[in-house]
């Protein structure tokens, strides 16, 4: 000790200090752990009161850990008036009565494995399905309270998007119902369908439509969509029988509906409703699509195929209205049939079904000529200033037109009116149809009537254009290639020429523009499809000038009639 | 040698005390003035008023926010179905068009607002006393100057009325951290008789003419006041003093509708300040406006679809016969880009450095079609045919003006109110487009008699809802609450007091 006081005073002051900060770093820090306080699902829902008796459903079935695990889900959490509303309705006085089995499919459907937010709602569907499997759709309705989010049209969401650290939740007034019925068990419910029914049975679709879900090796799964009619349609649909003197008759019992669709296939034998060919089970057939298509999907999608072979209706959305069947047909408006929204989207558990307001049949057509313009566009259009305004032209890009789309590195096309005497005064100008511009180019046609069509296309003639140029009809190439250089012939006899694959489609001729048949295709189905103009060699290194496709059924006289030069008309 | 030693310190010591009380000790803003040394002079007081304006053209350099011309045209226009999203589209903007609205979103940030309504009120506070300070400063400028500031702060709260339904109202400055920040929300019509009672003593203390265009139009005169106090007395359902407020601007015989020429869309919309503009925001070429951004370079939006040919027409037999509001004025038909901001003339665009397109927030269009509005109502209640026709002749003059085409012609009788205001609804949209009108004018129409017409909102939302959304977006229109904005997370969170709209809850 005598030694340590014996020490210099600067020393003595340096040995305290360091004494001091000794004890002093004895205590324990506390030291910061977690990076976010942010509560997991199954906290959040143990914080919340409102919430305990879904999460004693968690709890009942092992949920409630995988909820509080790392990960993007989304929850939608009834609050506890609705589980004990589910209770009653089930007949149990707690949870613990109800069989698990239930209460996981119901804790399954409730849960999806991604983050979604109201805002990503719309008319359809939910595009991640819920654990469960089966899908949720989403909407809104307006009540005295105001207007609230739905979940499966009855659960209101009342309170939406709450963030937390493992995904979202949404507080709902409703649980969830998994639908367990079939569609051809959900059709037999409902009293009103009841002959819908009975035509189900008598075509063998009803065991078809009872048949769970499989899924393919791309695990899309066997969803079906039905469009149903009711009684009250079928009461409504009259039918005239020429076989009997064109007596009327309502086609309101199964009798009736046999003797005005039920014709034999094979004449030697009687009428059978379960074969396919049999035009009952086509009408069948003709309502069924393949796929899961909620409103929200029919009203966004232009058409859909159906069971019926190669037969395709066509959806288009009218104010509120989605409209079946509802096309324009040279220049002919054909009335469609509307879909009943407030009933529709009724969920299955292996598809979904919608109800529409009147009888429809397939549509029988004829092949008819089709003209297309391919400054047909409506953006086009849309451009007073330039649009048929002899001298005028306009560039656009592909984010810009709806109806174009090509390869290559071009960046526009060009619409003129310079050539006033092509069709309707208008073509379409490629600059260079070659690997450095445009590749390829493609253009959807407007609506074609399903058969066997020949394709000419007409050109402005340009020596510097493209000398080989293939074209292909939804991805099927033509068998002639062609030469966008040459001249329309006019020493050659119109029909030998014909014979060659040539001819002019205006009226009167004008020498600069000529008309290649390139090939003879078969139209599968009725409806839109894809036109593209590949380039086979790298020959252009100037404009292509474009101005018809034509589609002439092959029983058609291919010369007559002509297209007038300049104007809006055929000349005879 | 010693008390030499000592003598040098000691002036040494003293050398570096005295100098060392100069700048680096000082705890003033070097950048700023603060509030003893300022309010001294009338300049003084000029300077703030003036700044108001300058806080709406653009935000104060360091506020990350987008500036108020902004809001004001995307809460006017992005639910009016007038404007789709361009290729450059924020998801907060998009979510708005779908009436998708959560609280997160960061476009119901009304900082802006709030912002330039503090320096109003600052100046109502502070101008005052300047008298005292100083002896050359008279109450009438004294009175101008706060006719400016009370009118901006009416107009602000107008729209923050009209946008967020109710809003807390402040009309004492800000100046410490001592305020009070957990203000309460005030109900919607409080807002609305706090922003008339503003305006009328705006009025009284207003400037008629400045002397010059440029402030006739970029300030607040007493027929600004009057348009705005027209418009505000419309969404108050008081048609009669809707009528006082706009002969007073129209009996001033100050402002003429402008033939149709070529130079017509020169004249008002890129020259601006024309005999036509009643107030608009003055950018310059040294303080450019944000449009040239967002509709051209990197177009967050351009027209919807049904503006080119539902809302002008086309006549496809002869392109010469087209609406001059239309065509290479509010857009350009093929690509349906928003021209009305950056157009030169009918067919040059301005370039990036010339884009000082005003904001056009009253037009005497805009009073003229008020005015129509107020005669339409009137007529109907009072069932007088007058009142009805001359709403007609003033559509008809509009129409003339403008070489508004025979498509959009709507016959209309002079006793059918709701045809006659269907009609001025379908004007306004021509005459205003892109102007931040189109949501205020639906809304107020809709509105009206307890919400009597609320079928404009959902054919309005019919026609132009992206169609996998429109049976939701029409549920949730029936719901008034809706047509509003919903208060900011971040604003919830820092201001206990207020309370969300309940179809945000």
């Amino acid at each position: 000790m005598k030694r340590l006081l014996r020490l210099p005073s600067l020393l003595r002051l340096t040995l305290l200090f360091l004494i001091a900060l000794v004890f002093q770093n004895c205590s324990e820090p506390k030291i910061k752990e977690s990076t976010d306080e942010t509560l997991n699902i199954t906290e959040y829902l143990r914080d919340n009161p409102d919430y305990s008796m879904f999460l004693e459903l968690l709890d009942l079935t092992n949920y409630a850990s995988f909820m509080n695990t790392y990960g993007t889900y989304t929850i939608f959490v009834p609050n506890n008036e609705a589980v004990q509303q589910y209770l009653n309705s089930v007949g149990a006085t707690s949870l613990s009565e109800v069989p698990l089995l239930d209460l996981q499919n119901i804790a399954k459907l409730h849960i999806l494995d991604k983050v979604v937010n109201t805002n990503s709602f719309n008319d359809g569907k939910i595009a991640t399905p819920s654990l469960y499997g089966q899908f949720l759709i989403t909407g809104a309705v307006n009540a005295d309270d105001g207007s609230s989010i739905t979940v499966n049209k009855s659960a209101k969401i009342v309170s939406p998007n709450i963030k937390l650290g493992n995904g979202v939740v949404h507080g709902i007034d409703q649980v969830l119902r998994v639908a367990d019925k079939t569609l051809a068990q959900t059709i037999e419910e409902d009293p009103n369908l009841s002959l819908f029914t009975e035509v189900l049975k008598a075509t063998g679709w009803y065991e078809k439509l009872n048949q769970p879900i499989t899924y393919d090796d791309n695990n899309i799964g066997s969803y079906l969509t039905v469009l149903a009619q009711t009684n009250d349609v079928f009461n409504e649909t009259k039918w005239k029988n020429p076989a009997n003197n064109n007596e009327e008759i309502t086609l309101n019992t199964l009798e009736n509906l046999k003797l005005r669709y039920s014709k034999p296939v094979d004449p030697s034998k009687p009428a059978d409703p379960t074969d396919l060919k049999d035009s009952l089970n086509l009408f069948v057939q003709y309502r069924i699509l393949p796929g899961l298509n909620y409103m929200a999907d029919i009203a966004t999608k232009s058409s859909f195929e159906t069971k019926a072979p190669l037969e395709v209706i066509s959806a288009r959305l009218s104010n509120d209205t989605i409209l079946l069947n509802d096309d324009v047909f040279n220049g002919i408006r054909e009335k469609g049939v509307a879909i009943v929204r407030n009933i529709s989207d009724v969920t299955a558990s292996n598809g979904v079904l919608h109800y529409v307001e009147s009888n429809f049949n397939i549509k029988k057509r004829l092949p008819a000529p089709v003209y297309f313009d391919l400054c047909d566009q409506p953006e086009f259009k849309q451009n007073t200033a330039v649009y048929r305004v002899p001298g005028k032209w306009a560039t656009y890009t592909d984010e810009q037109l709806s109806g174009i789309t090509w390869e290559g590195k071009a960046t526009t096309v060009t619409y003129t009116a310079g050539n006033t005497t092509a069709w309707r005064g208008d073509v379409i100008e490629l600059l260079r149809l070659n690997s450095s511009y445009f590749t390829s180019i493609t253009f959807d046609t407007p609506v074609i009537i399903k058969g066997r069509y020949k394709v000419w296309i007409s050109f402005r003639t340009n020596t510097r254009s493209s000398a080989s140029v293939r074209v292909l009809v939804n991805d099927m190439p033509m068998s002639r290639l062609i030469n966008f250089r040459e001249y329309y012939n006019s020493t050659i006899p119109e029909r030998v020429y014909e014979s060659q694959g040539y001819k002019t489609n205006l009226s009167p001729v004008d020498r600069n523009y000529c008309t290649r048949l390139v090939g003879i295709v078969e139209i599968p189905t009725t409806g839109r499809h894809k036109l593209k103009f590949e380039r086979i060699l790298d020959s252009s290194n100037g404009q292509t000038w474009i101005d018809v496709a034509e589609f002439r059924p092959v029983e058609m006289d291919q010369l007559y009639p002509r297209l007038q030069s300049g104007g809006d008309g055929l000349v005879p | 040698m010693q008390t030499k030693i000592k003598t040098i310190l000691a002036i040494f010591i003293l050398f570096v005390a005295a100098s060392s009380c100069n700048d680096y000790l000082d705890l003033r803003p070097q950048d700023g003035i603060v509030r003893d040394e300022f309010w001294k002079t009338k300049e003084d007081v000029q300077a703030a008023v003036i700044g108001i304006y300058s806080s709406m053209l653009s935000s104060p350099p360091g506020v990350g926010d987008l500036t108020m011309t902004q809001y004001l045209f995307m809460h006017g226009e992005l639910r009016g179905g007038m404007v789709t999203e361009g290729p450059n589209v924020t998801d907060d903007a998009r979510d708005i068009m779908n009436t998708n609205v959560l609280p997160s979103n960061g476009l119901t940030d009304w900082g802006a607002f709030y912002r330039t309504i503090n320096y109003c009120n600052t100046v109502i506070a502070l101008a005052p006393a300047v008298r005292n300070e100083d002896p050359t400063f008279t109450q009438i400028q004294l009175n101008h100057f706060l006719s400016e500031a009370l009118a901006i702060r009416a107009y602000l709260y107008f729209t923050l009325a009209r946008t967020f339904k109710d809003v807390p109202l402040k009309l004492e400055p800000t100046l410490n951290d001592q305020d009070n920040f957990q203000l309460p929300t005030t109900p919607q019509n409080v807002v609305f008789d706090q922003v008339i009672e503003d305006l009328k003593l705006a009025e009284e203390y207003a400037v008629e003419d400045y002397g010059d265009v440029a402030s006739n139009k970029g300030r607040i005169t007493v027929y600004a006041i009057n348009a705005m106090l027209a418009d505000v007395y419309l969404w108050t359902e008081d048609y009669d003093q809707a009528l006082i407020a706009t002969t007073k601007v129209i009996d001033s015989n100050k402002y003429s509708l402008i033939d149709a020429s070529n130079s017509w869309f020169n004249t008002v919309y890129a020259r601006g300040n024309s005999s036509e503009s009643i107030f608009e925001f003055q950018y310059t070429t040294a303080n450019l406006g944000p449009f040239y951004n967002i509709f051209l370079q990197r177009p967050q939006f351009i027209a919807g679809p049904i503006v080119l040919e539902e809302v002008f027409g086309v006549d496809f037999d002869n392109p010469e016969n087209a609406d001059i509001r239309g065509v290479r004025a509010s857009l350009v038909a093929g690509t349906n880009e928003i021209y009305k901001f950056t157009g030169l003339n009918n067919a040059d665009r301005k370039a990036l450095q010339d884009s000082d397109t005003h904001w056009f927030v009253y037009r005497y269009a805009d009073v003229k079609l008020m005015r129509a509005e107020a005669l339409a109502r009137l007529g109907g209640i009072n069932e007088n045919i007058e009142q009805g026709q001359e709403a007609l002749d003033i559509i008809e003059e509009i129409r003339l003006k403008r070489e508004a085409i025979e498509l959009t012609e709507m016959t209309v009788f002079p006793d059918n109110t709701s045809g006659i205001l269907d009609y001025i609804l379908a004007e306004r949209a021509r005459e205003f487009a892109f102007e931040g009108k189109r949501w205020y004018d639906l809304l107020r129409m809709a509105r009206a008699n307890d919400y009597e017409r609320i079928d404009l909102l959902i054919s309005n939302a019919i026609a132009t809802a992206p169609p996998a959304q429109q049976q939701t977006i029409i549920a949730k229109l029936r719901d008034p609450n809706s047509h509003y904005l919903p208060i900011n997370t971040f604003e919830l969170f820092t201001n206990k007091a207020l309370v969300q709209n309940p179809f945000y809850k």
